[in-house]
């Protein structure tokens, strides 16, 4: 099709030479074509040309100019192609892809056949998952271009996505017959293991296995074949053979778990003789592997477990297996098995440092001097595991003065601390074992971690600083590296510190990150179809669509919602104007006294801001050498800078608390809090229908937890309140549905009942309940506090007392200054060594109300 | 601990574990980058709770048809599960896939110079031999050890036919256990 507009030959050979610089990334060049076209004044007003030139200077990161000069050859110009498929690109580079996909659809409207814009609108249909659209695309590509590899592949896939299986199959088959001639090579193969991937998620296991077993000599990745072949079998019962593929695949990698539960599966064992004499045989084949051996003990009971756990730790000792611990703590869940283990190793512990051997047997060999060290190693472990500080200081105690200089000691003697509620011992003891190897960076990252635990964000920081970029601010780099777990932690330390416009800041940083790796996928849209890496490349679509179901995205979250409810409970005060005191009234040496101090100050704040200002000045220097060093993508986007105060007072905080929230209610489902965090938001949003919808998720999760209960609870109470003003058709949907948790219970009564039973069955569902006595009127505030306050339930933790004592704290139960001592003495005196506790404890600041605490 | 091929949705674990562990990172886009050109060659190794607590990240040099090698972009496991073998397991494993995939001779990489554990697994637990030095390899402008080792015990009889994959594994498990 003709431009609709055309230059003449002279003119057009330049605007070919904009489109080859453009193409060539020679900007400059690009430019100063675009110019002699445009100041000849016949066509100083060409659309594509203006299009062009405004594609050119985004490309030099001149957004404004862009958009500028790309809209005013559109508007010169409204039926070229050409001009709507840029300022399609021009949207795309901002990431405006709804935007960008209708520019194409109206470019694709002038020049139906135009296989570059096709090509963008299938990748960009692909990164916005419209399958539909994209089938449709992909469809029009192929037709166009029949020959090419990516028209088949691409269509192919489109109806794999969409879950036509046997469409796409055939036309893999059809392709390959056609298009594939040998030799075969890696992408032959890939495509083959692609296809079975696609018979094997129709359903069709048979021929999915008939499949690979016709061409696997034309697959090169037999680790596929052989672990795909062993499922096909088991899915289709033939055991025999899955027991061979599984037995082949442990010649490859005896240490891979899953092989050995396969062949648990295929042999059809069940009982665990069976299973333990199963691992007996595996272990004789690969003495070397670590799998058969530990698997077994997951599998054995008493008696046979002491032999072969008495057998496994000894080797461990003996050989001094530093994760000896960490490899069998899960086997705690067991208390017999716990049992059997802390008799061993004391055992061990009393032999060893009498007589340098295991036990009193008589065959006892000698073992070596460190045999000592890994068993008090394990023994501190054990206990501090088992919630015995005192036992498990002793033990790590005795290891350090066996061996001083074992860093692995000072770890855990942190780590107790840190389990015993003092978390500043604990990174003191972390940074002595930092000390001793700076150049490893786990015990670094570690020792920064339990920082933040302490709230020393800025040591923390100083601590990560030794491994970052020099000469940028750690905190910058680590961003740059998108390490979510500093800034995870450091959300939930300036949370906890009450910082709320830093810990939002870092929460957002979290999110950018996710957003940043969706979009990392939109390169891999045409990459892989050219690798032919295809069924990686389907898992990487699939990961994409649940990315933000990453505990690391979850954590960032549940900072953030907390913070905004907070916020919209209690927003800040605009900043304190500094007032000037009331000079009047005082004696003269105190004026003078007076002005030297605000004298002081106000050098001190010229100082800080001056000290301010050098900083900002290099990172400014900073960005614009990065924006340099990135040439790759100057048309990116620039992002809003975090601000924290401005975060702080953001004037909508529940949209901004749904916005975090909205991820989680498709891809964290499956967890409570995330529908009590839901009801949360809408219940100060007065929406009943969604406030309803959460309590029903969630008591379809656990209508047991005592934190739904206190939904319920308000819940209930406020439809008391506003029944009368909702449409009737809404308080029939909630009437219904709520009819089996109310039961026709008045608040009252739900709470009554709830303290009676469920309240009692924990610290935790007692600290609800008492909130729930709390809210009724008039309420029984001696019993509330008393049951708040209970130290004899099960589930008694620090992390629960200190909520507690928050709670009593921030007036959620009245006044109760002499119960609030009394109890954090009582605290004291099951947590001697929490600092929580202690009598000179920073005490939780300025009071604030929990989260969700009482606030209606 | 289980040791097995990196899957897509390993990918941000083993950034994770790296951002942990050692002063080399990079942004998702690269470990996305490996994992989607050579899929078969990252290995991970995880615990029961599926944390990732080592793991390998490799690629192919394709620099000509005579001189296909592998190259470990990244290797870590974490201090706390350190010496149960698991750097060399993961290594062997992605190395016969170099070989089986993509016939690599030999396999390449670089450690820092003040890095003696890591020279020491390399040197004598997986039969790594110095190439060369490189001046100022790392961004603070500490020197690497370029390594090399030989992959030919792996192909063995890759090169006569497919068909005889059996014979194939059983030696390259020899040759797997022999450098252990």
């Amino acid at each position: 099709m003709p431009p609709s507009n055309p230059l003449p030959p002279k003119e057009n050979a330049l605007f070919k030479r904009i489109l080859r610089c453009y193409e060539h990334k020679q900007y400059k060049n690009g430019l100063k074509f675009a110019k002699q076209i445009l100041s000849n004044p016949k066509f100083a007003e060409h659309g594509e040309t203006l299009a062009m030139k405004g594609l050119t200077l985004n490309c030099l990161g001149r957004k404004e100019e862009a958009y500028e000069y790309v809209r005013r050859g559109l508007r010169n110009d409204l039926k070229s192609p050409v001009c709507w498929h840029v300022y399609g690109l021009l949207q795309r580079s901002d990431k405006k892809y709804d935007e960008a996909i209708k520019c194409y659809r109206n470019a694709l409207k002038w020049e139906k056949e135009n296989i570059q814009i096709l090509r963008d609108l299938s990748l960009l249909q692909i990164q916005m998952r419209d399958l539909e659209g994209y089938k449709d695309t992909r469809y029009q590509l192929f037709m166009l271009r029949p020959t090419q590899r990516t028209s088949w592949i691409g269509f192919a896939m489109s109806y794999h996505l969409l879950g036509d299986y046997e469409m796409a199959n055939s036309i893999i088959d059809a392709f390959r017959t056609n298009q594939m001639k040998g030799p075969y090579d890696y992408e032959q193969s890939e495509l083959l293991l692609y296809q079975n991937m696609v018979l094997a998620e129709s359903g069709q296991y048979e021929r999915a296995l008939q499949h690979l077993q016709k061409f696997q000599n034309q697959i090169l990745d037999k680790l596929s074949v052989k672990e795909t072949s062993g499922e096909y079998y088991l899915k289709l019962k033939r055991f025999k053979e899955a027991e061979a593929v599984y037995e082949d695949l442990l010649k490859r990698n005896p240490e891979n778990v899953m092989y050995y539960e396969k062949l648990v599966e295929a042999k059809q064992l069940s009982s665990p003789d069976e299973k333990v004499a199963f691992y007996d045989d595996y272990k004789l084949e690969y003495p070397k592997a670590i799998a058969p051996r530990r698997l077994q003990l997951t599998e054995a009971y008493l008696p046979v477990f002491e032999r072969l756990i008495d057998e496994y730790l000894r080797h461990g000792l003996h050989k001094g297996i530093p994760p000896l611990f960490v490899d069998l703590r899960s086997l705690y869940v067991d208390e017999s098995k716990a049992d059997t283990i802390e008799k061993l190793i004391l055992q061990y512990i009393d032999n060893l440092a009498k007589t340098g051997v295991f036990s009193t047997k008589p065959d006892e060999v000698k073992q070596p001097a460190s045999a000592l060290l890994w068993a008090y190693y394990f023994a501190a472990q054990h206990f501090d595991y088992k919630q015995d500080t005192t036992k498990a200081l002793f033990y790590i105690d005795a290891a350090i003065e066996h061996t001083p200089t074992l860093i692995e000691l000072f770890i855990v003697k942190g780590r107790i601390y840190k389990h015993a509620g003092d978390p500043v011992s604990a990174y003191e003891w972390l940074e002595e074992a930092q000390a001793m190897d700076t150049a490893d960076r786990y015990v670094n990252s570690k020792c920064a971690r339990y920082m933040l635990r302490a709230g020393h964000v800025k040591r923390a920081e100083d601590m990560c600083a030794k491994f970052t970029r020099e000469g940028v601010p750690a905190t910058e780099n680590l961003n740059e590296m998108q390490c979510m777990w500093f800034q995870t932690e450091a959300a939930a330390a300036y949370q906890r510190l009450q910082r709320w416009g830093e810990a939002l800041k870092k929460a957002h940083e979290v999110d950018r990150h996710f957003s940043e790796i969706i979009e990392d996928q939109f390169d891999f849209h045409s990459y892989c179809m050219r690798k032919m890496t295809l069924r990686s490349y389907v898992g990487l679509l699939r990961l994409e669509d649940v990315l933000r179901s990453h505990p690391f995205y979850f954590r960032c979250a549940r900072v953030a919602i907390s913070v905004y409810l907070r916020l919209y409970q209690h927003p800040l005060q605009d900043v304190p104007q500094t007032q000037e005191p009331d000079t009047e009234n005082l004696a003269p040496s105190e004026l003078k006294k007076l002005r030297n101090k605000q004298r002081k100050a106000k050098r001190k704040a010229e100082q800080e801001s001056a000290l301010a200002a050098q900083v900002q000045v290099k990172r400014e220097q900073h960005h614009k050498a990065r924006q340099q060093q990135e040439q790759g993508d100057p048309e990116a986007p620039q992002l809003d800078e975090l601000v924290p105060d401005k975060l702080a007072r953001a004037e909508d905080p529940l949209e901004q608390a749904l916005k975090f929230l909205q991820p989680l209610r498709t891809l964290a489902a499956d967890r409570i809090d995330t529908h009590l965090m839901a009801f949360e938001i809408y219940f100060r949003k007065e929406k009943p229908l969604l406030m309803l919808q959460s309590i029903k998720r969630a008591w379809r999760l656990d209508s047991q937890n005592e934190h739904l209960h206190d939904c319920l609870l308000r819940f209930r109470t406020w439809l008391d309140d506003k029944q009368a003003g909702l449409p009737t058709g809404v308080t029939t949907v909630i009437d219904k549905e709520t009819q089996p948790m109310f039961k026709g219970r008045s608040p009252q009564t739900m709470a009554e009942e709830f303290v009676a039973g469920p309240a009692l069955r924990s610290q935790r569902g007692a600290l609800w309940g008492a909130r729930a006595l709390r809210r009724l009127q008039p309420a029984p505030a001696p019993a509330a506090l008393a049951l708040a306050t209970r130290l004899d339930l099960p589930g008694l933790s620090i992390q629960g007392c200190v909520e507690v004592l928050e709670s009593l704290r921030a007036g959620d139960f009245g006044e109760c200054e002499k119960e609030t001592e009394q109890y954090v003495q009582a605290c004291r005196a099951k947590f001697p060594h929490a600092l929580a506790f202690k009598p000179d404890a920073p005490p939780a600041d300025d009071a604030q109300p929990g989260d969700f605490a009482l606030d209606n | 601990m289980n040791i097995r091929c990196a899957r897509p949705s390993d990918l941000m674990n083993m950034q994770h574990c790296n951002l942990l562990c050692l002063p080399e990172n990079y942004q998702m886009k690269y470990y996305f980058y490996h994992g989607l050109s050579w899929p078969q060659l990252s290995y991970v190794a995880e615990d029961e709770k599926g944390h990732i607590v080592g793991y390998v990240l490799a690629k192919m040099e394709e620099d000509g048809e005579d001189n296909r090698h592998g190259h470990i972009t990244s290797l870590a496991v974490k201090r706390s599960h350190r010496r149960l073998g698991l750097a060399q397991k993961l290594m062997n494993q992605a190395s016969l896939a170099m070989v089986e995939c993509f016939q690599a001779k030999y396999v390449s990489l670089h450690v820092r110079k003040s890095n003696r554990a890591a020279l020491n697994l390399y040197t004598n637990s997986l039969g790594f031999k110095i190439l060369e030095i490189e001046p100022k390899y790392y961004a603070d402008g500490e020197d690497a050890y370029s390594m090399m080792r030989d992959l030919s015990a792996f192909t063995a009889d890759s090169k006569s036919d497919c068909q005889s994959t059996e014979n194939l594994e059983i030696k390259s498990e020899s040759a797997i256990v022999s450098q252990c």
